[in-house]
């Protein structure tokens, strides 16, 4: 799970652009939205792609997506509990 | 006054306003599935409206250059004589938010324009969604300003795989027919279409010397006693978010504010809004108009017949608008059903009756950027029947700014530099620079490099949140992007379009996020040329002279900028700072 969450952090900043920032930066329980990493909607689309792309993740709706974006923690426990690839 | 002289549309509901007025009012509809789109399989079909090719196609020219010389020979229809198209007094624009997409688009409009004679370096507005509209703004003012007699308009863009999957995810799209303003509506259809506006300036015969009667308007003039009237236009950055719309409906609800001030609301018939069937375009659309006290007006949108026409939907929808009206009615709203937004507009799923002769068009896009135009239709007096030809040239507005000393600052150029570091030596804090395309941090860095040199001079010099213009261009449009999401899209086994590359696809973009930065609501215009020089009558008309003076909140500073991005290695950016 450890290396699991890593793999993400780096994934997040490849995928959105985070230039400056390194996996040690995002805080494992801090939101990933709003006051956390000041991510948007489109950081949030971007993410949904790179799950599906990288881990065979489809979000079946909106809810299931807000629980898994709400930390680090959180998300890997979705993509540990959802990955088909 | 500017005036309408000829339209025309060729659209999946038919070919000319006739057809397509007749499908409005039978209620018919162009929406439905694709699973290709010109020959090309689509990963995810579409549910939208889509035009044949091989009527259209004409030998030596793309689709996109066959279906826009059609339109334009088709608004021609009545014309005896159409040699004034190949005046150097009559300029080419083009409304496109992709034209074809692998060419640059001047290319493909100087193309269109040479196809009639005519060698003047044509426009493309490039402004996003609200294209349409906004070149119809540009073309207003360069009449107004005597800049050319004649401004042929053309709205036109081609559906592709492409621009498909830029929307699919994004999810902006739905997989039923779209429902505008409606409770249930779930996203917009994309559509395609192409509309022709032929729009002349008029000037009183014995202030300007010699003036002819065109066969245009002596056909037109056998058939009917008015004559459409371009009051103005303008546009507005919501300065939040470079794809969705502000919650206070800022931008679009300053431009319905500029209308009011030279249409009167009790004149009318309706307002002619974007009506995407998006969640919050609609919802947007919905506060804009409570804001500006319109809600009582009825509401005309057309999604639901044709879907989005992306760069022909303002021009095709102010047509339509137009020509309804001429018959006395407001085209229903199809798809809708029950209120779906906080505020009640006036939307209608039954065609309504009106006598009334002016309505306004709102069109929203990416980048944050909202146009509105207002038109009224006006009697013919046999005085006013007469256009100008030839060497005449009025400048109405010229005379307002005569005593307004203008000053200009120009930055440095910038080109073939880290970016990053560019950023770094700017000491501003501003992450969201990471997360931007290489075209808008381009642009960034130009605009702050360019302040912190005014500021030096002036310490307190800031942009004006609501009297500040940005007029940007380049010639290669949004080209990196582009390619960037071409890639992520042309394997269709490993296809995972990327929402943050669809957006940049839009030059217009790079205004957004320095109007973003800089708190600004002003007009951000963004146009393809095909060189800086272009640049010079489109400020002229949308600054230094301009006819948005009347307007309440009139400009009174401009960034001119050519920024130009081939790849993440090959840049520029000229900036200027013009104030009055």
């Amino acid at each position: 799970m450890e290396q699991l969450k890593q793999q993400l952090k780096q994934q997040i900043i490849d995928a959105l652009n985070l230039e400056e920032m390194q996996p040690a930066d995002i805080v494992d329980d801090a939101p990933l939205f709003g006051e956390g990493l000041g991510l948007d909607s489109i950081d949030s689309l971007e993410l949904i792609m790179m799950l599906d792309k990288n881990y065979g993740i489809k979000f079946s709706d909106k809810a299931a997506a807000k629980q898994a974006f709400a930390s680090v923690n959180a998300l890997a426990q979705y993509v540990f509990d959802n990955r088909t690839k | 006054m500017v005036y309408s002289i000829a339209e025309h549309i060729i659209s999946p509901l038919g070919v000319g306003i006739e057809a397509n007025l007749t499908a409005l009012h039978e209620g018919r509809t162009a929406l439905q599935w694709h699973d290709t789109l010109h020959g090309t399989t689509l990963v995810e079909p579409i549910y939208g409206s889509v035009l044949p090719d091989t009527p259209y196609l004409i030998d030596g020219y793309t689709l996109f250059e066959s279906w826009c010389i059609c339109c334009v020979q088709g608004a021609l229809h009545h014309s005896i004589n159409s040699s004034f198209l190949a005046s150097p007094r009559t300029i080419f624009i083009l409304s496109s938010t992709k034209g074809d997409i692998w060419t640059p688009n001047t290319e493909t409009a100087r193309h269109i324009a040479q196809f009639f004679g005519n060698t003047q370096s044509p426009i493309v507005v490039s402004l996003a969604c609200t294209s349409g509209v906004s070149a119809q703004i540009t073309a207003w003012r360069l009449l107004e300003c005597g800049m050319y007699d004649t401004a042929v308009v053309i709205g036109c863009d081609v559906l592709t795989d492409f621009v498909a999957a830029g929307f699919q995810c994004v999810h902006a799209t739905s997989m039923q027919p779209c429902r505008p303003f409606d409770k249930d509506r779930e996203g917009l259809n994309l559509g395609e279409a192409v509309g022709c506006l032929i729009l002349r300036h008029s000037i009183n015969s014995h202030e300007c010397g010699a003036s002819i009667h065109h066969s245009i308007n002596s056909s037109l003039a056998a058939s009917a006693a008015h004559q459409w009237s371009l009051l103005g236009g303008s546009i507005h950055n919501d300065a939040n978010h470079i794809s969705g719309p502000s919650r206070t409906a800022e931008g679009a609800y300053r431009c319905l504010q500029d209308m009011l001030s030279i249409v009167d609301k009790d004149d009318l018939a309706c307002v002619s809004v974007h009506g995407t069937a998006t969640l919050y375009n609609d919802e947007m659309e919905s506060i804009a108009l409570h804001r500006a006290g319109l809600d009582e007006v009825p509401v005309s949108a057309l999604k639901g017949y044709y879907g989005h026409t992306m760069g022909a939907a303002g021009v095709v929808e102010t047509i339509l608008t137009m020509h309804a009206l001429d018959k006395g009615f407001i085209p229903a709203v199809r798809g809708f059903e029950q209120q779906g937004t906080t505020y009640a507009a006036n939307v209608s799923n039954q065609e309504r009756t009106t006598s009334k002769n002016s309505f306004i068009k709102l069109l929203s896009g990416f980048g944050g950027v909202n146009a509105a135009i207002a038109w009224t239709k006006e009697s013919i007096v046999a005085s006013e029947q007469q256009f100008a030809f030839g060497e005449t040239t009025i400048c109405a507005s010229e005379q307002q700014f005569a005593d307004s000393p203008i000053h200009r600052f120009t930055g440095s150029p910038i080109h073939r530099f880290n970016l990053s570091s560019a950023y770094k030596a700017l000491a501003i804090d501003y992450p969201k620079f990471y997360k931007m395309d290489t075209l808008s941090k381009v642009a960034f860095v130009a605009v702050e490099q360019l302040l912190q040199q005014v500021r030096q001079n002036q310490p307190d010099f800031t942009l004006d949140s609501e009297r500040c213009v940005l007029i940007f261009a380049n010639r290669y449009s949004s080209i990196c992007d582009n390619r960037a999401f071409q890639k992520t899209i042309e394997n269709k086994d490993d296809y995972f379009p990327s929402p943050a590359l669809f957006v940049y696809t839009l030059p217009n973009v790079m205004m957004g996020e320095i109007a973003i930065r800089h708190h600004l609501f002003g007009e951000t215009a963004c146009y393809i040329l095909d060189k800086e020089e272009d640049l010079q009558p489109i400020v002229q008309s949308t600054f230094t002279d301009s006819p948005i003076h009347r307007f309440p909140d009139s400009p009174t500073q401009a960034l001119v900028a050519w920024v130009e991005c081939t790849d993440d290695e090959h840049f520029e950016a000229h900036v200027q700072l013009i104030t009055k």
